[in-house]
Parts: C-alpha cells; sequence; structure tokens
C-alpha cells in the first residue's frame, strides 16, 4: 500500500484522462494490495488471478481530506456487506492523492471462493462499494506466474503479493511464491500495453560482508537521495535494504545495501515516507516492534551494515503511542491513516498527525 | 448502497403492513407488504461483538412488487446471523423485525491429509512445510492454531514466518509454511538474537490444533501431529551427478541422494523426446521425496530421450541446484549458477 512518496504534484494529469483505460468488468479473483498514482488511478493486485488491475475509479477532483475516526470499521464494512466482522478479511487500505479518499481492498468470506471487493469511505462517513461490473480499468498479467492449466502440480503454484507501488510511470510489484524461495520484484509500465515488459530483478543484500540472499521482498517504499528514485525494501528475514531504481535493469544482479536489522520475531507491514519540519521521514508499522521512524537523511548517510558489531543499523524511534496499527498510509501533507486494532478484535480507522 | 425512498401508488389498507422473510428462485429475500406512503425499507446485520453499533444497511436493491416491497440482497446471507428489517415511512410508525438464521451444520469433516516433508528428520535449516487438507480451509489467523513444541512439551516461539498473505494454493487445501527465514539465515539479527529455531539432536512435534476451520466455517475432525528429529543443517546444494536414473519403456526413475522439495519435484521436472516434444504422463514421489517416477501415458518407444530439471528446484533447506539458500561470500564468491536447466539424456532400447 502505497500512495507515493515521489509526490510529485501531477494531479494536473486528470485521472480519467489515463490512456489504456476501457470501461467494462474489472473480472478480479482476489483483491489485496492497493496503490495509487499521484493522479488518481487505483492499482489493485489480483494474486489468485495473478494480475494487477489499474482502475479509474471516477474520483479525481481535488479535496481536503476531513479527520477521521470511525470505531468498529471492520464490523461496518461486514454489515454493509451483509455478514459479520469474522466473515470479512481487510486486506489493505490506501489513500487517493487528488481526492483523500480512503479506499479498503476486502475478502467477503474466508474460502478461496471469497467475494473479492474494493470499497471506499465517503466524505460523509459511509463506507461505498466501488462497482467492478462497468468501471474504467485495464489489467496486466504478472509475467511468469504459471496459470492454473498445465501440467502436474503447476495448480498449486501462486504468488501472494506483498507489496504494490506506482514509481515514475511503472508498477512495481513485489511477490513471493508458495513454493520456491525467491524474491521476485516486478516492474510493468503504465499504461499497461498488450505486450507486457515486466522486468524481474533479482536483488541480494549482505548480511553483515558475509552471507548474500535474495530472500522476499515484505514491504517497500521508493524515496530519492539525490533527486534519484530509490526503493526502501523490508525483507522477510528483517533487513531493511536500499537501492538506486534506475540500477535494476532486466536479469541483472542487484546487490542493495543493508541499512538497518529490525530484530526477530518481527514483520515490517507498511512504510510510508513524508516530510516535515523540512526533513524527510519514514514511518513504518511492524507486527511486534510497534510503529518506527526513521530519518531519510540517516538512511542517506549510512554507510551500510559490513560487521557484525555493528548490527543495528540507521537508528530509529519506536514511537510508543501507536499499538496494534495493522494498516498505515499517508493521509495528506499533515496526517497519515491507520487502522488499528482495537480491544475485541474491532479495527478502528483513525487519521493521526504525522509524528 | 443509499436508503431508498420510494415513492409507492397509496395501496389499500386491508391489513397492516408486516415484513416477511421468503425464498424466491434459491434467494433469500425481505417483503415488505402491503406498503402506503413513502419511506426507507432496510436490512441491517447486527454484529455479534457490537449489537449497539450506528451500522449501515447491506448492499441489496429494492423492487415494488404490486403493493409490496421486496429488498434482495447483493449477497447470500452468512448462516447463523441475525438481521433487522426496518420500514421507516415518511409519516407514520416504523415497522421493525428481527430474525435468526439458523447456523450451518457444524459436523467436522475436514482433516490434515499429509505434511510435507514426510520424514521425521529434518535439517536444523528446514525451510518450508507443506500441509494438505481434505478440503478447503479458511484463511485468515491460520498462525493461531499451530504450534511447535520441544521434546519438553514448552512451544518454540516465532518459530515460523507469519505472513499476512497467507501462502495457500488455488483452492485453500494447501497451506505453504515457512520456517522463520531471519532464524536460519546466517549472519542475519534474528539468529544471533534468538538462535535457531531448531536445535540438531532435539525432538520437535508440530501440532495442528482442531479449531482451524474449513471453507464451512467448520472445525477440523481432530488435531494432527508431526513428530521429527532434527539432524544437522544441509549446506550443499543438491547433486544432480549423485542422482541415479533408471529408465525403461513403462518408466523413468531418479533416485536422489537425498530428500528434495515435494511441491518443486512435482513440477519442475519434465521429458522431452528427440525431437523436443514435452512426453506426457503421470509423477509419483515416494521415499520420503528421495524417489521421482514417471510413468508416460503410453509406453516409451526406442529412441533418445532427455530429463530437463528446472534448477530452481530445492532441497529441503531451500538450496537450489548450483545455488545455495545463503552464499558464504568468503567461501565461494558467486556461486551462482546461471543455466535455468539441467539435462540428463538416456536412451530406451
Amino acid at each position: 500500500m502505497k500512495t507515493l512518496a515521489i509526490l510529485a504534484l501531477t494531479t494536473s494529469l486528470a485521472a480519467s484522462a489515463a490512456s489504456n483505460l476501457t470501461m467494462g468488468k474489472a473480472d478480479m479473483k482476489s483483491a489485496g494490495q492497493l496503490a495509487f498514482s499521484p493522479a488518481g488511478i487505483l492499482f489493485v493486485g489480483d494474486p489468485k488471478g495473478g494480475s494487477i488491475y489499474a482502475l479509474d475509479t471516477d474520483d479525481a477532483e481535488a479535496m481536503p481530506g476531513a479527520d477521521i475516526d470511525i470505531k468498529g470499521a471492520n464490523e461496518k464494512m461486514a454489515a454493509l456487506l451483509g455478514t459479520t466482522a469474522d466473515q470479512i478479511l481487510i486486506n489493505d487500505v490506501a489513500v487517493n492523492p487528488v481526492s483523500h479518499k480512503v479506499y479498503f481492498s476486502v475478502s467477503r468470506g474466508k474460502g478461496q471462493d471469497a467475494t473479492p471487493l474494493l470499497l471506499k469511505l465517503d466524505a460523509s462517513g459511509k463506507f461505498q462499494e466501488i462497482a467492478l461490473d462497468k468501471v474504467k480499468h485495464s489489467k496486466a498479467d504478472i509475467p511468469n506466474v504459471p496459470s492454473a492449466e498445465g501440467r502436474q502440480g503447476a495448480t498449486k503454484r501462486m504468488e501472494a503479493i506483498t507489496d504494490l507501488a506506482f514509481v515514475d510511470g511503472k508498477v512495481w510489484v513485489a511477490g513471493l511464491s508458495n513454493e520456491e524461495f525467491a524474491s521476485t520484484l516486478r516492474s510493468i509500465p503504465f499504461p499497461f500495453t498488450s505486450d507486457i515488459k515486466a522486468t524481474n530483478v533479482e536483488i541480494f543484500h549482505g548480511a553483515h560482508g558475509r552471507f548474500e540472499t535474495n530472500s522476499p521482498v515484505r514491504t517497500f517504499v521508493s524515496y530519492k537521495i539525490a533527486g534519484k528514485p530509490h526503493l526502501l525494501a523490508a525483507y522477510t528475514c528483517t533487513p531493511l535494504v536500499k537501492f538506486p531504481i534506475d540500477g535494476l535493469q532486466p536479469g541483472q544482479k542487484v546487490m542493495g545495501t543493508t541499512i538497518a536489522e529490525l530484530g526477530a520475531g518481527n514483520r515490517p507491514m507498511d512504510m510510508i515516507v513524508y516530510t516535515k519540519g523540512g526533513a524527510d521521514y519514514i514511518l513504518m508499522n511492524n507486527s511486534s516492534r510497534g510503529v518506527m521512524k526513521l530519518a531519510t537523511a540517516k538512511i542517506d548517510s549510512y554507510p551500510g551494515i559490513t560487521a557484525k558489531t555493528d548490527i543495528t543499523g540507521v537508528p530509529y524511534e519506536t514511537l510508543g503511542q501507536f499499538k496494534g496499527v495493522e494498516q498505515l498510509d499517508l493521509y495528506d501533507k499533515t496526517r497519515a491513516i491507520m487502522l488499528v486494532r482495537g480491544e475485541g478484535g474491532s479495527l478502528d480507522l483513525k487519521t493521526i498527525a504525522l509524528p | 448502497m443509499k436508503p431508498l425512498i420510494l415513492a409507492i401508488a397509496t395501496a389499500a389498507l386491508l391489513h397492516a403492513s408486516e415484513i416477511r422473510m421468503e425464498q424466491v428462485g434459491g434467494k433469500d429475500i425481505f417483503r415488505l407488504t402491503k406498503v402506503s406512503g413513502n419511506g426507507d425499507f432496510s436490512v441491517f446485520v447486527v454484529q455479534p461483538h457490537n449489537p449497539e453499533l450506528d451500522a449501515q444497511p447491506m448492499l441489496g436493491s429494492t423492487e415494488r412488487h404490486l403493493t409490496d416491497l421486496v429488498f434482495v440482497p447483493r449477497f447470500p446471507l452468512t448462516p447463523g446471523i441475525q438481521l433487522r428489517a426496518v420500514w421507516k415511512p415518511v409519516s407514520g410508525k416504523p415497522i421493525t423485525a428481527l430474525f435468526s438464521l439458523p447456523k450451518a451444520s457444524i459436523a467436522p469433516s475436514t482433516s490434515v491429509q499429509q505434511i510435507f516433508p514426510t520424514s521425521n528428520r529434518l535439517p536444523e535449516n528446514q525451510l518450508k512445510l507443506y500441509i494438505h487438507f481434505s478440503a478447503p480451509m479458511s484463511k485468515g489467523d491460520i498462525y493461531k492454531h499451530l504450534r511447535l513444541l520441544n521434546a519438553k512439551g514448552e512451544e518454540v516461539k516465532l518459530a515460523f514466518l507469519e505472513l499476512d498473505e497467507e501462502l495457500w494454493d488455488r483452492e485453500g487445501r494447501r497451506i505453504t509454511l515457512l520456517f522463520d527465514p531471519g532464524r536460519i539465515k546466517r549472519g542475519v539479527l534474528p539468529l544471533s538474537e534468538i538462535g535457531p529455531a531448531l536445535i540438531p539432536g532435539d525432538s520437535y512435534k508440530l501440532v495442528i490444533d482442531a479449531a482451524w476451520q474449513d471453507a464451512q466455517g467448520r472445525p477440523l475432525t481432530g488435531s494432527f501431529e508431526k513428530r521429527f528429529t532434527v539432524v544437522p543443517a544441509d549446506r550443499t546444494s543438491p547433486d544432480v551427478s549423485a542422482w541415479k536414473l533408471t529408465a525403461s519403456k513403462s518408466g523413468v526413475t531418479l533416485d536422489f541422494n537425498e530428500p528434495l522439495d515435494q511441491a518443486l519435484l512435482d513440477r519442475m521436472i519434465l521429458l522431452r523426446d528427440a525431437s523436443d516434444r514435452e512426453i506426457p504422463g503421470a509423477v509419483k514421489i515416494d521415499r520420503e521425496e528421495t524417489r521421482w517416477h514417471f510413468t508416460p501415458s503410453s509406453q516409451f518407444l526406442a529412441g533418445d530421450y532427455r530429463i530437463e530439471v528446472d534448477t530452481a528446484l530445492e532441497d529441503l533447506a531451500g538450496n537450489k541446484i548450483g545455488k545455495l539458500f545463503d552464499v558464504d561470500v568468503f567461501d565461494k564468491i558467486d556461486t551462482t549458477l546461471r543455466t535455468p536447466k539441467i539435462t540428463l539424456p538416456f536412451n530406451i532400447k
């Protein structure tokens, strides 16, 4: 989930004018990770269908976002969908950077036949379903994801989409197979064309200069160092790694720089980049280590972890005021939106001032 | 859906209005009878943990059938839920009706069929477990149903990588469980902080509790245990030169010198004839994933054939052919093999 940091204010490019989107049914098999382009095009990861959808949700009117504080957001969504909160899964949350409306990818049901849905929180604080049977959209099949057809054994392979971002005209997709253990980071140029040329890159990171690995990327965000876009990726085995985007070329082995280690038993979940007081920061929510704040200036100047004695890397601050944050996205220049697990399993949606 | 304000022709009110639930064409619908005047007809789901919630009405469409209003829910109703249907006329008294739907059968019928690897000796750096179920399962919160216990019966905490995107197959009948790679990879923080999850020489059991629900919301028929003993780490790639190939007209067998990843074995080895055509047939994997056997759909004819092995094939520790799970760059500068396939030729007389 990432409303991209490279908030190049290209909103003049009206979302509806985006090319190659045709009106019709967006027949997604699942709705997972979400990302917006700066112009408000919504990208939806469909891991079951092995595709990425680009949608124009006709929501390109620039609006300031009001503060949000909705208790029991999961119960409210469930009620709208005619069921109880234990029968839905909220897969991702993302904010349209133009309209500041909050979007959700939701599964109604928990089996593989669950109905994929997109919901939007409207200005009156009500959830609305985004009609997928009549929407301007285009689809890119993720290359190298085997279809359900084929030889024995091929039907069981699926690739989870662990994160999605739109950076400088390309959709970046981090995937994790349920079989072979490998990192696949792909970039797909947007607008999607019929002959998609996705780039698969292998990114290695060293661990203390000795062992290198191409473990899967869990979540990532883009930000600029000296005007050049970089990706900052959190890996499943916990290092935070940075690498320049222009170094990611097809078939090349890219060595990222490990800049921090986040520790055992922790899963980084979402990252956002923001500017405050003239400095850039990264905010990251984690499964067990709370919400962390890192200054990008420290990331840029950090030489990388190369020795075992230097195990913690870039210093980060753990913000004790935020607990149980399951989803995080940038809301606007001064606020973030969070989905927070409260008592009794209720999920509360709220905006917070960027720390 | 927006609340519906409908203009209804004045109906002759012979009897009072009422709200009924009916089945029409296999769908549950809500019927408000003998409506007069304008108003809002909505159906709400009562949230069991928050019955006072100011909920939005459920999505659906409302149609007028003569003097009745019929609400058709957008989705099939979930068994066991409570519903409140409300008619709020612009003038006059509202009508509310409560409905409790019967719960679905909870008689369990789904079970754990198999866990791969089938061996009860796993390396310290074992990477994956595949759990197969007899029927599709529910997603979400799966990790609370899994516990790894050591020989003393103590739980090994944080043994598995808990991914929100659970690694199910398309049918929801197989889940892939990754041991936390941070506790396997050498030189990353978790391994030095809390050590490996598995210790060589020790015995463990993986316990799957019966409360894990299948796709119908029913628990499993029973809990399931897999016991295993841990042997030293495997830090070598699968060695194709140590495989034994036996071929006859009725089939081809590869005997490996170690167990390999069952899911990858199932699809990463294929056969071609001299004209490059892929030979159709069935794969069988047995002897604790140390043997791969291929039976062609029709017997091999005399001639040259070859087996193609994808080098992404992994052993139990995630070492691929020619590419280790974690590469010690002090030992070997580049052990990355760039060949996507390895070819094993054979001849049928």
